[in-house]
């Protein structure tokens, strides 16, 4: 194939990963374009983007996931090249071919092997053809063929979402009587996420490990892998974190894994970055998906391999051979810091960033697109920061992390950092003995440690006697488009609207 | 004063007995905690509390404080002196939205006895399906939304009245006189 220049790229997505995007193309001389929407007036992307266009209402609905507004906005600023990022539209076959019909280069798979792939029903038919082990399981919610399969295989058996990702639309059964209801919640939250309810179903595996190997192939018909990471960390099929290499892994198990994920990657003809997903058990490995797009945790593999991904991924749509990858070394890990409340059932926080400290050090690196005043509204997940630490081993990198969290501090938002802090220095995570269970198993019930709570109680009654800082920073919010960013409500008032306030509870 | 946390049905007392200099002498839940104040160029501060030095910083919104130590975050509810409904026995007069988000599903229907526990709407927000569950046995009095509506965060969901005392139910559950 011809190369061809990107000169400019627009970015559909929010959030870090729209920030983390343009930061790359930037690097490489890429002119770059924003999109949001009205709940992301202001947002850290669209400052950070040579162009933004607003391209809708806060729901996603009408604005990430808005198709035509997407390609509009790419046909009006001249974009010629599209990166998807992750999630909304990212492995939207239509997108990809959407992308190429109006002329321009969709960064990521053809949209014919995205939606061979993207379908997980139609991947565990890929990867049986290729002699790739599946967990048991049949490809239909049916509920006579669901009932049978649970009869054979035994419970509790996972129901999960055709086009799912993520952990929407998946469900643990454990037994008959309420396997009906969840096959229907199932089918239910996968049409609202994907508009697409079509859900299969899985043998529940008891403790496996959540091992993923980096795949990037190009126009050439060469396909690498960039080494392994480990996801079991994960509570409700959701990552909280990552690292790489898997602890403990034996390289032999690791070479059976890396060449299972390029026979799948061959097979279907991939190309640009993508994920080959397995579950492990004892001696044994299970193909679960190829996620078609950059991971969340792709920066495990960066800080390993010393690369940036995401420029590798503008080389190989441009048209550039994907490049040898060098040999990875030392230990890298990744926490995910969202917007929830840990001690009550992991409850999603809403709120504004009223004061912000993140952590930094030899080995630390921090996506996020948070900033003072930047709001994490009800629209979008729950990311908020992904702490990403590099050690010359497995200690190193998790002392660096323990450390960086330590000095992570947000007041606004209630959030995930201290609960990361305390899995991570777990001795059952020091031992590295990990499954996707591990959550359940280790922290079932966590709350904050006692001296925490104290010096929370102290510091509230010190902030009510007006005798710490209690003060939230003035922030400007008039959108270009002149409507009101008014969600966060009490945070936008200056002191001269609310002098009653300001005076009660002001420094003195 | 006293404090809620937010998302926790329990409530915890803390006072400033005094202060002298850096020194900070507070009780909480009645048990004296002593503690070593040091401001922060930033309006934060150090406390220094058993031998550990704890970064806190918080602010004050509407309804609540936000407190952080260290990397643990907290929102706590300043209680006022409640009576009315909770002397009837009820943990919560009504069910409030506790974010903003679409209505599902409606799990009970007027008139219904509810029962602590007891799932009574599914809310969806942040693409993620939270239930709603009772805080005590309770009768739903009134329903002020239906399925598919949006709701804002604090709007009122379900309201109840008390549940008339169950004669089966053991003397030891009763409310005291």
């Amino acid at each position: 194939m011809k190369s061809r220049t990107i000169n400019k790229l627009l970015v559909a997505n929010r959030g870090e990963i729209a920030l983390r995007i343009i930061r790359s193309a930037r690097v490489l001389g890429i002119k770059t374009v924003a999109v949001y929407s009205e709940a992301d007036v202001g947002a850290a992307h669209v400052a950070a983007a040579d162009e933004a266009r607003l391209i809708g209402p806060p729901d996603p609905a009408n604005s990430y996931l808005n198709l035509d507004a997407i390609i509009a906005a790419a046909q009006t600023t001249k974009a010629d090249a599209i990166h998807p990022g992750y999630g909304f539209l990212s492995e939207r076959p239509e997108f990809a071919r959407a992308t190429e019909a109006h002329g321009m280069m969709f960064v990521g798979p053809p949209a014919g092997v995205m939606a061979a792939l993207g379908d997980k029903i139609a991947a565990r038919r890929i990867a049986i053809d290729s002699g790739v082990p599946v967990v048991p399981g049949v490809g239909t919610g049916d509920l006579a063929t669901a009932r049978k399969f649970a009869a054979s295989a035994g419970f509790p058996v996972l129901v999960k979402a055709a086009a799912g990702g993520g952990g929407r639309g998946m469900r643990v059964v454990n037994d008959a009587a309420g396997f009906a209801a969840a096959l229907e919640a199932a089918a239910r939250e996968a049409q609202a996420a994907f508009g697409d309810g079509r859900v299969f179903l899985e043998k529940y595996l008891a403790r496996p490990r959540h091992i993923e190997i980096q795949i990037f192939g190009d126009h050439h018909g060469t396909i690498v892998a960039l080494g392994e990471r480990e996801c079991s960390i994960q509570r409700r099929h959701q990552k909280l974190i990552e690292e790489s290499p898997a602890p403990g892994l034996p390289s032999s198990m690791r070479d059976r894994m890396t060449e299972a994920a390029l026979k799948l990657a061959r097979a279907a003809g991939y190309r640009n970055a993508g994920t080959a997903e397995f579950l492990v058990a004892g001696d044994n490995f299970y193909f679960l998906e190829i996620n078609a797009r950059l991971q969340v945790e792709h920066p495990v593999t960066e800080l390993r391999f010393g690369c940036d991904l995401v420029a590798e991924q503008l080389r190989i749509a441009s048209g550039e051979r994907v490049a040898e990858p060098s040999a990875p070394r030392g230990c890298a890990i990744e926490c995910r810091i969202n917007a929830e409340d840990a001690a009550h059932d992991f409850r999603p926080a809403i709120g504004r960033v009223i004061k912000l400290n993140l952590p930094a050090g030899p080995g630390v690196r921090i996506d996020t697109h948070l900033g003072v005043g930047a709001e994490v509204s009800p629209y979008y997940d729950s990311l908020i920061a992904k702490l990403i630490c590099y050690g010359s081993d497995r200690e190193q990198a998790r002392a660096r992390m323990g450390a960086a969290l330590g000095e992570f501090s947000l007041v606004g938002i209630n959030n995930t950092a201290a609960f990361l802090r305390d899995v991570v220095a777990s001795a059952a995570f020091a031992r590295g003995d990990l499954s996707t269970r591990f959550l359940e198993e280790n922290f079932p019930h966590w709350t904050a440690a006692g001296d925490d709570l104290n010096a929370a109680l102290i510091a509230a009654a010190l902030i009510a006697g007006g005798i710490l800082d209690g003060a939230r920073p003035v922030v400007g919010s008039v959108t270009p488009n002149g409507a009101r960013n008014d969600a966060g409500g009490a945070c936008m008032r200056t002191p001269w609207t609310e002098l009653a306030g300001f005076e009660l509870w002001g420094r003195r | 004063m006293k404090l809620k946390l937010v998302g926790n049905t329990r409530t915890i007392e803390v006072e400033i007995v005094a202060r002298d200099g850096a020194i900070v002498r507070t009780r909480i839940d009645g048990i004296d905690v002593i503690a070593e104040l040091e401001p922060l160029a930033d309006g934060a501060a150090i406390l220094g509390i058993d031998g550990r030095r704890i970064r806190i910083a918080g602010a004050r919104t509407r309804n609540s404080i936000l407190v952080v130590a260290g990397p643990a975050s907290f929102e706590f509810a300043p209680v006022e002196g409640r009576t009315g409904a909770s002397r009837h026995g009820l943990a919560a007069p009504e069910v409030t939205a506790p974010m903003p988000g679409k209505i599902l599903k409606l799990l009970v229907a007027e008139g219904d006895r509810v029962e602590h526990g007891q799932a009574l709407a599914v809310l969806e927000a942040m693409k993620m399906e939270t239930t709603l569950y009772a805080e005590s046995a309770a009768i739903v009095k009134k329903i002020r939304v239906g399925a598919g509506d949006m709701v804002d965060h604090g709007v009122v969901i379900i309201e109840f009245s008390p549940a008339p005392a169950d004669p089966s139910m053991s003397e030891s559950t009763a409310p005291d006189a």
